[in-house]
């Protein structure tokens, strides 16, 4: 098992690498010759994820949320798959490449640095902190997700306004398209961090004695949570459209990324585990 | 072959002369009827604004491409044409040349398809009047092969090469779905009007026209059915469209920045598109520096324009691996009309039909008849044969009407079909 463990490790950067390259000579070429073959080597790179991610819960009996080169995997994996289901939902292809590299980033730096922890706290053993973190993790996927494409959205954006008719304006879709798939991958990112947000709000103060509601990562995802709320709502009633919405959706990711780093490695507090 | 084609065309001839020469469809069937009386066993004749182009197979050995210059001067005898003006063809030149014009790339807009429709409707004609004959009937079934395979396999015909569909391109890389979407064109004359019929066309959700002469836009709001908006209020409606096409001969700016700035914070700077397409502007060209004003002049469509010329040109080399494979394949075909190897496939299909039955029924006869069953079956065969082979055998090898009787023998006994299978 750990040999198999070791060998998808190396693996699975070079498939998300690979996707990354199909994807890649799609945009470049645009002449869809690989249009059903990226999708489905997508498929077996998260199908061959999910294997290695399963695996290793099983040959060392705890989630893959220990330490932060297996957070980085689940994240890896969390966006690989939203991603895969975007596309499914929409069928819009072009983009893939800008979701993939990050896939493909987050993979190739938990493989360098991951180690077979089998020794871990006993509280990190715990389903329920599994499924907290998970549901965290993949509403942090749905928010990249959302700023890529609201990166995505401002680039052609620009283009567009100054004229600037090259590969971005012959490949991207539209504006209007790009900025419906930010604000859906959004929209999921919210409601995964919300499950994540209630599990932890219902539990930790039971696991952890010293639980505070003044914890700096507590007090970040609520700041992230409310970021999006307001986004979310603005679109639903008609008052946040276009730029406005997709920069709203950056700054959610900034803060997002910021309050992980701050409470991470920044303050300590019941909520580090590493 | 012997295929013989005249061309006039845009690289040889000036507008004037082009739209002089032009004929309509009655000029084409006059032109047909004269071309088969006197010059052509069977041909095509196009004829477009911006090409004028005779095809066909001579009747006479001593036909010149004269003759069929004359076909058309005698119809058009207003214009003189000179032999500068003329492009001549003959044998695989002249089938190729018809497989550029199917392919879009012998368009004054490289990769126009208007030319397949075209085509289409000139074989029509040559076939109501009886002028499409066996071989011209494989070679328009190439022609249309290749036209299909330009367009599928290569990008010879993508991308907006006018200024309107490069403007419909443009909207369409801001929004999703036109058919939500609503547009004002400000301008009844023709770009006014060109832009409303695409943007129709395209399926947009509400269309509406404003003129300065208000008649002129109620005929053309009538004509698209569409709303009108008289010129005098148009402004306070602005608001209300998604989409803005400004294509009047106003001497001065309609439309100042303020005036759009105005207009973006009624519509809470929810997206909007000017196309400006008029000449002088109609909107202040400053407006683009609004929020979510996407705000386009004559100049950057025309980039879009530029861009995607280049780009069909950069595949017509693509087109012309693809009209040289349909050369080679037609060919092919033209060559297996020849004598020997039509002679031998008619016997071999013959002998395949004879060994099949012999061997269904062998077993109804006796040991000692089986050879003699062998013997006379193929002496049966042999004579059946004879006169068709001796016949075939005396045709001219490489001439018109060899080939259209090797076609028939094909035809009647399915040799192509069997090709075909394998």
């Amino acid at each position: 098992m750990i040999s198999l463990i070791h060998f998808l490790n190396i693996l699975l950067p070079a498939l998300y690498f690979f996707s990354f390259l199909i994807y890649f000579y799609d945009f470049m070429k645009d002449e869809k010759k690989f249009i059903n073959v990226e999708r489905i080597f997508l498929f077996i790179t998260l199908l061959v994820h999910v294997v290695y991610v399963f695996v290793r819960i099983i040959e060392f009996d705890h989630p893959p949320i220990t330490n932060v080169f297996e957070i980085f995997t689940i994240i890896s994996v969390a966006i690989g798959f939203s991603y895969f289901i975007l596309e499914l939902v929409t069928d819009i292809r072009g983009t893939g490449l800008f979701i993939i590299i990050i896939s493909f980033i987050f993979q190739l730096i938990s493989s360098l640095f991951i180690q077979d922890l089998i020794e871990v706290k006993e509280v990190l053993r715990s389903n329920l902190l599994g499924a907290h973190v998970i549901s965290a993790l993949l509403g942090y996927a749905g928010f990249t997700i959302s700023a890529v494409y609201g990166f995505l959205y401002l680039v052609l954006y620009k283009d567009i306004k100054l004229n600037k008719f090259g590969l971005i304006f012959n490949r991207l879709p539209n504006l209007e398209v790009l900025e419906r798939l930010s604000l859906y991958s959004a929209v999921i990112g919210f409601i995964t961090l919300t499950i994540a947000i209630i599990i932890g709000v219902i539990w930790l103060p039971s696991a952890f004695p010293n639980f505070s509601y003044l914890d700096p990562k507590l007090i970040g995802t609520s700041l992230v949570w409310i970021l999006y709320a307001i986004g979310i709502a603005s679109n639903i009633f008609g008052r946040w459209r276009g730029r406005k919405l997709v920069l709203l959706s950056i700054t959610g990711f900034v803060v997002a990324l910021l309050s992980t780093f701050l409470s991470n490695f920044l303050a300590r507090s019941f909520h580090s585990f590493y | 072959m012997n295929l013989i084609a005249i061309s006039i065309n845009h690289r040889t001839a000036t507008v004037e002369l082009r739209e002089a020469v032009f004929l309509s469809e009655d000029e084409i069937r006059a032109v047909t009827k004269k071309a088969k009386e006197n010059l052509f066993k069977e041909g095509l004749v196009i004829s477009t604004c911006n090409r004028t182009e005779i095809f066909g197979f001579p009747a006479n050995s001593d036909l010149t491409h004269q003759h069929i210059k004359n076909l058309i001067t005698d119809i058009k005898s207003s214009k003189e044409i000179s032999d500068e003006n003329l492009e001549k063809y003959i044998s695989r030149d002249a089938l190729r040349h018809l497989f550029k014009i199917a392919s879009g790339i012998d368009s004054l807009l490289v990769g126009d398809n208007q030319i397949f429709k075209q085509i289409k409707e000139s074989f029509q004609i040559a076939e109501e009047m009886d002028f499409a004959g066996f071989l011209m009937k494989r070679i328009f079934d190439s022609a249309i092969r290749t036209g299909k395979r330009a367009i599928s396999e290569t990008k010879i015909s993508d991308g907006a090469v006018t200024v309107s569909y490069a403007a419909v391109q443009l909207i369409e890389k801001i929004f999703f779905n036109l058919s939500k979407k609503s547009a004002l064109v400000i301008g009844a004359g023709e770009t006014g009007e060109i832009a409303a019929k695409h943007l129709r066309d395209k399926g947009i959700g509400r269309l509406a026209l404003t003129n300065r002469t208000f008649e002129k836009a109620e005929q053309l709001a009538t004509e698209l059915n569409t709303a009108v908006f008289p010129f005098d209020t148009f402004k306070d409606h602005l608001y209300k469209f998604d989409i803005i096409v400004s294509a009047t001969s106003s001497p001065g700016i309609l439309l100042s920045k303020e005036e759009i700035r105005s207009v973006m914070k009624k519509r809470n700077f929810e997206p909007i598109v000017i196309m400006d397409i008029a000449l002088p502007r109609d909107v202040d060209p400053e407006s683009k520096k609004i929020e979510s004003v996407f705000y386009h002049d004559i100049d950057s469509l025309n980039i879009i324009v530029e861009q995607n010329l280049a780009r069909r040109k950069a595949e017509i080399p693509k087109v012309e691996k693809i009209i040289e494979e349909e050369l080679l394949s037609f060919y092919e075909w033209y060559n297996s009309l020849q004598a020997a190897p039509t002679i031998k496939e008619l016997r071999d299909k013959f002998e395949s039909i004879r060994a099949e039955e012999v061997e269904k029924n062998i077993n109804k006869f006796s040991a000692e008849d089986r050879e003699k069953l062998e013997i006379v079956t193929k002496r049966i065969i042999n004579k059946i044969l004879h006169h068709p082979t001796t016949e075939l055998k005396k045709t001219d090898e490489t001439g018109y009407t060899g080939a259209v009787r090797f076609g028939i023998i094909r035809s009647l006994f399915g040799m192509d079909s069997d090709k075909e299978e394998k």
